[in-house]
């Protein structure tokens, strides 16, 4: 079976504000991540994916499904949206089996996948609380629950790990890295770490275009023996940063440690170190 | 789908608080208004008795007299009483245009405006001397003004457009209005043949629950709106429009479902008070040996309220879901008020009223006489909400497609 997303020349207009100009991406199957600061247009693309906005010009195929087919589009997707919300009256069993049933399943479909969800989001001995008494975490895990229950081929998820501790995003990464299995889950996000640490396959959206589409590799491969590491005097820092792109600065009394990312070794005492999906996505985002 | 998901939206709907601010205000005020006294009456007519009812009358020389007898009490206390738009509005006039409702006075009776004014003081200090407060206002309803010989009807129909012009509309002097509103004392054999009526055509409690329809219907015309604009704001108040729009269930079977939830869930209490308040009158026939219907809560309500509701109900999700705001409480509300306030009478001239009164307990052969015009009118509004329906579930895949907006460029952020 074909599991793909195929998107070209895709632009979308808010009025005569461009939010996509042109985009074109080929998502295989696994996690794809798409990367971009605020406002590039993310949203915007896993809008138009999940047919919650039309295009204003482009070609968008879903496993070969033409994305105007909204009905089949919907029916062959997850959605997990930014702001994640439910209605605060019901408790967690219900949310869940409440969006499963607009997602068409039967009631014996819905009794056996409902419990199962929930042990997976590991959320099912809490099925009793109510949706307003959920901290963020919890809902996200029932954000990606109902997204996933009726089994779909395509996982969309909006920054998903936003506002979450470090232990709940890990776990959350962890759980997107399993569902990932023979499914496209295209991972919106501008926290590069929930990327590096899932992704093997990425795009980076900037001001509405792709500015990078590829493997995490060769994104690296773009600063490769460019990044360095070097200690500087704390009064040498803005000199510095004026010249140099700085992606780390650990201060430490009068000497801070930095990392930069320059064409050639910018003094002696720095030494090339091995560059992170950070340094490249700053690279790319700077380089312009 | 279709079924869980109305069971489901059932469920919300029974958590809902406005959904029990509602039942309150429905049981409190429907019981308010509904005394029970009037099926208490409920005997068969017997000859030689000094009062036997009222009923609105057919005969156009009494039309004309009462009506010219409530136009000299108006010229006489110098205002009238007009309904423009459904809200009362006292109109006084100019010293110019009451001396034209002077002469329309005098065309039609044949005597000048002060000799009617000296014989309506006459008649009224006679019954102020020597009668009881309910005979003077008895006295006052049977006051009538002799027409001119060989005033013809529509003479008399063009000289209360003439008055219609002057005061304004929605005064009593609309031939809907008074064509309806002239009330006659019955006679025995008229009473007797009422009550035949109410016996066989009525089967007693279908009577007693139109009384039960005109009350609740005042408040259902009303109170429904704000379940409904409750029920179609909760996606937006609770932030889950984006997960619902992506998902598969079409636009048809989410509202639809929706909708006739708080359709039935409205219903419910509207059944149950109509059954409670027509339980006393259904034993009170039966005790009297006489055939009664027992599913008249269900019938009744059924043909008079169901349709008010739907429409009620609809539009209130129609407008919310078109603007995304409780613009409908507003806009409905008025429109009930003013159905309300601009019925012609209290009994019949349903015409296109949202409201359908029938602020009596009975008049079996004036309700068969108009029965189509009320089928009409249910039927009309019926087809409405099913418009108003459809005309949501289109303006909510539309906003499914541009998401969550309608009729703006780009509500959400990129």
């Amino acid at each position: 079976m074909d599991i793909s997303i195929e998107i070209q020349g895709l632009t979308k207009y808010y009025g005569k504000k461009k939010a996509l100009s042109e985009v074109s991406l080929s998502i295989p199957q696994g996690m794809f991540g798409l990367l971009g600061p605020n406002g590039a247009g993310k949203t915007t693309l896993m809008k138009v994916l999940t047919t919650l906005l039309e295009k204003t010009d482009g070609k968008v195929t879903i496993c070969g499904v033409p994305i105007e087919n909204s009905r089949q589009i919907r029916k062959m997707t997850g959605y997990l949206p930014q702001d994640f919300s439910m209605y605060g009256n019901m408790n967690v069993y219900e949310a869940l089996d409440y969006l499963a049933v607009l997602s068409g399943m039967s009631r014996s479909e819905r009794k056996r996948k409902v419990p199962e969800m929930l042990e997976k989001v590991n959320l099912l001995e809490k099925q009793k609380i109510r949706v307003r008494s959920m901290s963020g975490g919890m809902k996200r895990r029932l954000g990606i629950a109902q997204a996933i229950i009726h089994d779909p081929r395509i996982i969309i998820v909006d920054e998903p790990t936003a506002g979450l501790d470090p232990e709940e995003r890990v776990r959350f990464r962890n759980l997107l890295c399993e569902i990932a299995k023979d499914r496209i889950v295209l991972l919106s996000t501008h926290i590069v770490g929930d990327i590096e640490a899932t992704c093997e396959n990425i795009a980076v959206l900037n001001q509405g275009k792709i500015c990078f589409d590829g493997q995490v590799s060769d994104l690296l491969s773009l600063v490769e023996g460019k990044v360095y590491s070097a200690e500087i005097e704390t009064s040498d820092l803005e000199k510095i940063k004026q010249k140099y792109m700085v992606t780390g600065i650990l201060v430490t009394g009068n000497t801070a440690n930095i990392k930069i990312i320059a064409d050639e070794n910018p003094f002696t005492r720095a030494k090339q170190v091995r560059p992170d999906v950070e340094d490249a996505y700053m690279y790319l985002m700077h380089k312009g | 789908m279709f079924g869980t998901l109305f069971l489901k939206e059932c469920r919300q709907v029974l958590k809902s608080l406005v959904y029990y601010i509602f039942l309150v205000a429905f049981v409190f005020s429907v019981n308010s208004q509904m005394s029970g006294e009037s099926w208490k009456s409920l005997k068969e007519p017997q000859p030689g008795e000094v009062y036997y009812g009222r009923t609105i009358t057919r005969d156009e020389t009494l039309i004309m007299e009462g009506t010219l007898a409530n136009l000299m009490q108006d010229v006489y206390r110098g205002s009238f009483a007009t309904y423009p738009l459904g809200f009362y509005k006292k109109v006084a006039l100019t010293e110019a245009e009451r001396k034209k409702v002077e002469e329309i006075l005098e065309r039609c009776t044949g005597k000048s405006y002060e000799m009617l004014e000296s014989e309506r003081n006459r008649y009224f200090e006679i019954i102020e001397q020597q009668s009881t407060l309910e005979e003077v206002i008895a006295a006052e309803t049977d006051y009538k003004v002799p027409v001119r010989e060989g005033l013809t009807y529509e003479e008399f129909g063009i000289a209360m457009e003439e008055i219609c012009n002057l005061v304004g509309k929605g005064s009593s002097y609309e031939k809907s209005k008074y064509e309806n509103s002239i009330y006659v004392p019955m006679t025995y054999e008229g009473a007797k043949e009422e009550f035949a009526a109410l016996c066989t055509k009525d089967l007693i409690t279908r009577g007693y629950m139109r009384l039960f329809c005109d009350y609740a219907g005042i408040f259902l015309s009303i109170l429904p709106i704000f379940v409904g604009v409750s029920g179609a704001l909760r996606d937006k108040r609770a932030k889950v429009q984006q997960v619902i729009f992506s998902k598969p269930a079409p636009g048809m079977v989410i509202i639809g479902s929706r909708y006739l939830a708080n359709l039935f869930m409205i219903s419910i209490p509207v059944f149950v008070m109509a059954f409670l308040l027509q339980h006393p009158c259904y034993k009170m026939a039966r005790s009297m040996g006489l055939q009664a219907d027992f599913f008249a809560f269900l019938k009744v309500p059924c043909l008079w309220l169901l349709p008010e509701i739907m429409i009620v109900l609809a539009l209130s999700f129609f407008i919310t879901e078109f603007t995304d705001s409780i613009l409908a409480v507003f806009v409905q509300t008025a429109w009930g008020i003013g159905s309300l306030f601009g019925a012609d009478v209290l009994v019949g001239n349903f015409g296109l009223s949202l409201v359908a009164r029938w602020n009596t307990f009975g008049q079996s052969m004036l309700y068969a006489s108009l029965e189509k015009e009320l089928l009409w009118n249910r039927g009309y509004y019926c087809l409405l909400a099913v418009v108003c329906i459809l005309l949501t579930v289109i303006v909510y895949e539309r906003k499914r497609q541009k998401g969550g907006a309608y009729g703006k460029v780009c509500k959400t952020g990129c």
